[in-house]
């Protein structure tokens, strides 16, 4: 018997009651990138997942740690997969500890979930990626997934303050803690937000969390340039204003909310769309006062949005992220003028068509490419994105695209000359590529 | 050395032999090659200054060096790596857990010229600084445009950029903003290879390990940090600063757990008990009450409209608990006052004790009750005097224990005590060290929050980058073979 066949004999003996799928059939709903495990598992509990992480690890054999499977797409292609775990069971939360604002929370849960209870005691986790039904909180900060308002709030890594990591060989390691201000040790938390999954597996997190707003509205301005949407857009950040988010939508995402949500957005030139949160005498304040920035931008057109409708858009914001085939860029501020004109001129002289939804305030762009079958012609104009992406002191990541086009292009761009540091860690903290190779930067 | 332990020789050999006078006279030959003689420290006169820190231990270096350049900085790695000498990088030497000292002695780098502002861009809000900066110049160069970088060290005076980063220090300012971690978006380092190598940068979201956020507070055990880029912000429209005064120690720790829990996150509480206020008045005649058991020092801060409605809560929430009085600064100079009364706190109480010694836990705010009358207990129990004054808004704790060295026996106490108070941190679910970091001083109590596989598994880093230790060794981690050392004692 080889080791792969032992194996799940093997595991069910240590866990009876752990599920082990090894039907194709069924296993076709747990593929990575088309790539088709030998076995998919699902343990009960965390004790359970990290005997499965210590069995796969003595066999030599790889897996691929999924949550509720949203952000599957990210990465390259994987190389060796032997294995999927599954953590969706792991869904507890362990401890809500409302007067002190902070929470203990296994990693299996959605997000939704999670917020649906902090939301009895008036709280939430200060987090607003898209696909919060379907998305855990492992899967979340292993990819380091955000929201629009991350302008306020920050990522991940501003609200972790403790992590519970099956290792590579299958022991459970604490890092951080349960308080707020934590520098005891090195902050590993830091280096597992984001890794995908390729130095451990996150299987409970402490968060700091945060009070529901007062009150929260949202500007929506116009604009038929975008030299005046982002000159409005900085001089919003150096004012004493504190807007949540700041959301900036081109005229192609404006009319495919329009035509897919319903939702009327003008569907030329940007739209603006800023959320404030707090008493109503502030979000007035800084209302009329954003309107006044705007119009001294020659904005054209400006409206605002509360309640039901204001949820409902910024879900449909939220979930534009996600298209096909996404790249998300990363460029200052400043540059960001610039960069959304670059953007028009490649896909001119590509025969493509972009459609962006950006996280204004940080220089963030999810840019949406199609059609989605040009690969050459795609493949060329996502290298050149790329490239003006880093002359603006940024960086290009393909969020999501079709196996095709991830076999000739990289996702994550070529790494940088720190990649010897990020190698050595891999090494020291994986040596026998237990974690499965090749969807990180650089193929860790 | 620990808090809780007696000097004693390890059982283990130490990691690097004391240079001797051979080695030292080569490696100050090559280094004043490279620096030029006077940026070469090395008679024990000159040597003396840099043994100390703001904590209890010392330890000469053998040479320490100023370099003007990260090339430099680079040079002199290389030079230490080919003769097997540490090396210690050292701020402005404020750190209170002896991160900085160089218990094998060694090369200790000083970063006094390498101390300025090399970029402001104001409209991507970042700056890029060296590591020598001191961490208020960068505030008084940004103020006059309407800026400022949040994190504030008591020490902000005189402590560098470049020590806030090897410690990720924080400051009574970081309640809502966060510490200086969360401030930092990439930094210059240099290897213990020598080579110079770009972490993270001006924007967000770097593709691959978060780097940075793993060195910031690695108390120079990974590598040196050259560069600094951090983001700065704008200046609140608004400031309102309060005093509360309490009767109680209990009235004033639960006014700290309502305000967090009713989701009020102003940006500053600090707790300053009697003993505290007394020496504080003593010194700077901030018109702090000495009879009181406790006073709150409150700051919110934002627009007008906000900041009024965070006040009429503040004071709300004070009187609900039995507040004495609540003081609202008038104007900039009697909030400056408060302001220094607690930031000088640490230097008032040099008026009434010899020493003192402080520790840092941290504690859920919803235990501060606890904790505070636990602190009181244990220093009872060793007959030593305490004194309190801290970042109660996150629940980090700052007792001062005072004690007078020249009293046979006192320093051990003073460790003892200090080991029982992060024991009880620890037993409530805290944590041992919320800003000042663990360096020399609390190594061994790393073990009271982490298991055996969790310190293994952090050591794994300092295993990839710093295998050697040629970075300042000797820190951070409980010592092998000092549990053996206990026993036999």
């Amino acid at each position: 018997m080889t080791e792969i066949e032992s194996f799940a004999t093997t595991l069910q003996q240590y866990s009876p009651a752990i599920r082990i799928i090894s039907d194709p059939d069924e296993l076709r709903n747990y593929t990575v990138d088309g790539v088709l495990p030998r076995f998919a598992i699902i343990p009960e509990t965390v004790e359970q997942l990290s005997q499965a992480v210590s069995l796969v690890n003595q066999k030599g054999l790889t897996l691929i740690t999924r949550g509720g499977g949203s952000r599957l797409n990210l990465g390259g292609i994987p190389e060796r997969f032997d294995v999927l775990l599954e953590t969706t069971k792991l869904t507890r939360l362990l401890e809500h500890e409302a007067p002190d604002l902070t929470c203990h929370v296994e990693a299996g849960i959605t997000l939704t979930e999670l917020q649906a209870k902090l939301a009895t005691k008036g709280q939430w986790l200060a987090l607003d990626p898209p696909d919060a039904q379907q998305a855990t909180i492992g899967g979340i900060l292993s990819s380091n997934a955000s929201g629009p308002k991350r302008l306020r709030y920050g990522t991940a890594r501003d609200m972790v303050i403790g992590l519970r990591v099956v290792q590579a060989s299958g022991e459970i390691a604490r890092s951080g803690g349960s308080v707020v201000k934590n520098v005891a040790g090195y902050d590993l938390n830091k280096l597992y937000i984001g890794s995908l999954g390729t130095l451990g597996i996150i299987v409970e997190a402490n968060f700091k969390l945060q009070p529901f707003p007062t009150n929260e509205r949202t500007l929506i301005l116009t604009f038929s340039n975008a030299e005046d949407a982002m000159g409005t857009v900085i001089a919003l950040l150096s004012s004493l204003l504190t807007p949540t988010a700041i959301e900036l939508i081109d005229s192609n995402a404006a009319s495919d909310m329009t035509d897919f949500f319903g939702l009327t957005l003008p569907t030329n030139g940007y739209t603006l769309a800023v959320n404030f949160e707090g008493s109503t005498s502030s979000i007035d304040r800084q209302i009329d006062e954003t309107r006044n920035l705007a119009r001294k931008n020659d904005a054209l057109l400006s409206d605002d949005l509360f309640g039901k409708a204001q949820d409902e858009f910024w879900n449909i914001v939220r979930e534009h992220t996600q298209g096909t085939i996404t790249c998300k860029a990363v460029v200052l501020v400043s540059k960001m003028a610039n960069y959304l004109e670059t953007i028009k001129q490649i896909c001119l002289k590509h025969e493509i068509e972009a459609a962006i939804v950006a996280h204004a305030g940080n220089g963030i762009l999810y840019i949406e490419l199609r059609p989605v079958d040009a690969t050459f012609r795609l493949v060329e104009a996502i290298r050149e994105l790329r490239l003006h992406a880093q002359e603006a002191r940024g960086s290009m990541v393909i969020e999501r695209c079709p196996f095709d086009l991830k076999r000739r292009i990289s996702v994550w761009g070529e790494p940088d000359q720190n990649f010897f540091l990020m190698q050595r860690i891999k090494h020291q903290f994986d040596s026998k590529g237990t974690f499965v190779k090749g969807r990180f930067v650089g193929g860790l | 050395m620990s808090i809780a332990e007696l000097p004693s020789t390890p059982a283990t050999p130490p990691l690097f032999e004391r240079v001797s006078a051979a080695k030292k006279a080569e490696v100050v030959r090559e280094l004043s090659t490279l620096l030029g003689a006077r940026y070469v420290l090395q008679t024990p006169y000159d040597l003396m200054l840099y043994e100390y820190d703001a904590s209890i231990d010392r330890s000469t270096p053998d040479i320490v060096v100023l370099p003007a350049s990260t090339e430099e900085v680079a040079a002199i790695v290389k030079i230490a790596s080919r003769y097997n000498v540490p090396v210690v990088p050292r701020g402005a030497g404020t750190g209170l857990s002896g991160g900085a000292i160089p218990i094998y002695g060694g090369i200790m780098i000083v970063f006094a010229r390498m101390n300025r502002i090399l970029e402001i861009d104001y409209s991507n809000l970042r700056a890029v600084v060296q590591p020598g900066l001191v961490n208020l110049h960068l505030s008084n160069a940004l103020n006059p445009q309407g800026f400022y970088y949040v994190p504030d060290p008591s020490s902000q005076r005189s402590c560098t950029i470049g020590g806030n980063v090897g410690e990720n220090a924080g400051g009574p300012h970081t309640l809502i903003y966060g510490v200086t971690t969360n401030h930092v978006l990439g930094v210059e380092i240099v290897t213990p290879e020598g080579d110079i190598v770009q972490i993270g940068g001006w924007t967000y979201d770097t593709p691959g390990y978060d780097l940075t956020g793993l060195l910031i507070g690695s108390e120079g055990t990974l590598c040196i940090v050259t560069k600094i880029i951090v983001r700065i912000v704008h200046l609140a429209e608004a400031v309102k600063t309060m005093v509360a005064v309490f009767d109680t120690m209990d009235d004033a720790s639960n006014t700290v757990s309502e305000i967090i829990a009713t989701g009020v996150i102003p940006a500053a509480i600090e707790m300053m008990d009697q003993m505290i206020l007394q020496a504080v008045e003593a010194d700077t005649h901030a018109g702090y009450p000495m009879d009181a058991a406790a006073v709150l020092l409150m700051e919110t801060e934002g627009l007008h409209e906000v900041v009024a409605e965070q006040t009429d809560k503040i004071v709300n929430i004070c009187n609900k608990h039995q507040a004495r009085a609540v003081r609202i600064a008038a104007n900039e100079t009697e909030r400056q006052l408060f302001w220094s009364g607690r930031k000088n706190a640490f230097g008032a109480v040099g008026r009434i004790s010899p020493e003192f010694y402080v520790q840092d836990g941290v504690v859920p705010r919803t235990r501060l009750p606890y904790v505070l009358r636990r602190i009181s207990e244990i220093c009872d129990g060793y007959g030593l005097r305490v004194g309190n004054v801290f970042h109660a808004g996150d629940g980090n704790l700052h007792p001062l224990i005072l004690f007078d060295s020249q009293i046979p026996g006192e320093v051990e106490r003073v460790r003892k005590a200090g080991h029982d108070i992060l024991a009880v941190c620890a037993e409530v679910g805290g944590t041992i060290t919320g800003e000042h970091g663990v360096g020399l001083e609390k190594q061994e109590e790393m073990a009271l929050i982490f298991s055996e596989v969790d310190l293994r598994v952090m050591q794994q880093v300092r295993e990839a980058w710093n295998p050697h230790q040629l970075f300042n060794p000797g820190k951070l981690f409980p010592m092998p073979g000092r549990c053996a050392d206990m026993k036999q004692l």
